[in-house]
């Protein structure tokens, strides 16, 4: 059953595990298990350790992408078993692998591949140097933009997700500087992410050439569904336009903000965020529009009761 | 400025306690006005400024956010007493806030 009006947003590596996040879930464990398992033979043995409650592999930073990546696969097939097959799929960040699995564009095995090249580069290109990202909450682009230019700083907005929220990516020691007078500025939070990457910027640039040639070498179908690009909300509908977003999805700015506009603005009326976490959903409330955004646990055993449509 | 009257205090209580109950999940009857809002119920910063919203929404208040967010370096608000304190300034005195550490 093909929902017209419903998206899948996947979103990027998880920062916490919340206790028990898809309980309401009948059956996902078992597919969770599937899925990990598989993973854990095919790249991690250490995978299958994982468990929840627990802050497994969170200081971790790519096997904290394998594990959200593995839920979020696993939560599309748990809905496809349900029926549920949504319009569009979109990746947050480094959600992209889950969106390209979900569109049936890539094979679940050849996700975890992408990551870890996609991993390997990124740690080529940053070597010893320390990099990091924050969250602003509370100013605007222009605000954080004077900022950074007042104080000389070597940073670049990375991501928009509302108005008023932000991530910058950049040296640590300017990441550092930039909360700190953000906060005098005004904004209402301002804090470090638990990343030592300068993701979505052109720190990361160097990262194209090679991880061109490695994703040139992948097979990559049509998509099943339009993915919505994150950098200009583009649709896309070719394999080879997607090859293209993979690479430049490491080094490119997002705009999520945009993003969720331009898909309401196709008629999607509910979003699905496909993850453990829900800053997706709390976002949601600080773009305008009508849109529902719910967690993939606010489903119960009848989903299509609670997306609104009937079978 | 919005016109307090003896039942804003009383409203705006109510507001915040059902938004963290609902938001938190949490019990209403596990909340007062001591409880940490990071700490003991797991809230966030995007929860501060949807209430904020919420309160600029319902009482039409002309008061900038980067104005709140100055006035909140240097009153930072841990409990949710201390929240329904700030909203109740922030409903008095709007764009005006500052000028109170004056």
């Amino acid at each position: 059953m093909w929902q017209k009006k419903l998206a899948f947003v996947f979103p990027p590596f998880a920062s916490e595990y919340p206790d028990d996040p898809f309980s309401n879930l009948e059956g996902f464990d078992d597919c969770f298990r599937k899925y990990l398992s598989r993973a854990a033979e095919f790249a991690d043995p250490s995978l299958n350790k994982f468990s929840i409650p627990s802050s497994t592999f969170l200081e971790d930073e790519l096997e904290t992408q394998y594990i959200s990546y593995i839920q979020a696969c696993s939560l599309v097939s748990w809905f496809r078993g349900k029926g549920i097959i949504p319009a569009y799929s979109s990746g947050y960040s480094m959600g992209i692998y889950a969106a390209l699995f979900q569109a049936e564009v890539i094979s679940f095995l050849d996700g975890l591949v992408l990551i870890r090249q996609a991993f390997k580069e990124i740690r080529k290109v940053v070597g010893n140097k320390k990099f990091g990202m924050c969250s602003i909450i509370g100013l605007n682009k222009n605000d954080i933009e004077q900022l950074i230019e007042k104080q000389d700083l070597n940073l670049a907005i990375a991501i928009q997700n509302s108005v008023c929220s932000f991530s910058v990516s950049g040296p640590a020691k300017d990441i550092t500087r930039l909360t700190e007078s953000a906060l005098q500025e005004g904004a209402l939070s301002a804090r470090l992410l638990n990343v030592t990457v300068p993701y979505h910027s052109s720190f990361l640039k160097d990262t194209a050439s090679t991880f061109t040639e490695f994703v040139s070498q992948m097979q990559f179908r049509h998509p099943r569904m339009p993915i919505v690009s994150l950098i200009d909300q583009e649709i896309l509908l070719e394999d080879n336009t997607l090859k293209v977003e993979v690479v430049r999805n490491l080094f490119t700015p997002l705009n999520w903000y945009e993003t969720q506009l331009y898909l309401q603005e196709l008629g999607v009326n509910r979003f699905v965020e496909c993850g453990s976490g829900k800053g997706i959903v709390k976002n949601a409330r600080f773009i305008e529009g009508e849109a529902v955004s719910m967690t993939a646990n606010a489903f119960s055993a009848s989903p299509e009761t609670q997306l609104g449509y009937s079978a | 400025m919005a016109l307090i009257t003896e039942n804003t205090r009383k409203e705006v209580t109510e507001i915040v306690y059902k938004f963290f109950a609902d938001e938190c999940e949490v019990d209403l009857k596990d909340l007062n006005d001591s409880t940490n809002i990071i700490k003991d119920i797991d809230g966030d910063s995007l929860m501060f400024l949807e209430l904020i919203e919420i309160f600029k929404k319902k009482y039409t208040l002309d008061i900038e956010l980067k104005t709140i967010g100055k006035y909140a370096v240097k009153h930072p608000v841990q409990t949710i007493g201390q929240l329904i304190d700030m909203q109740m300034l922030i409903i008095e005195h709007e764009n005006k806030l500052l000028e109170l550490d004056h």
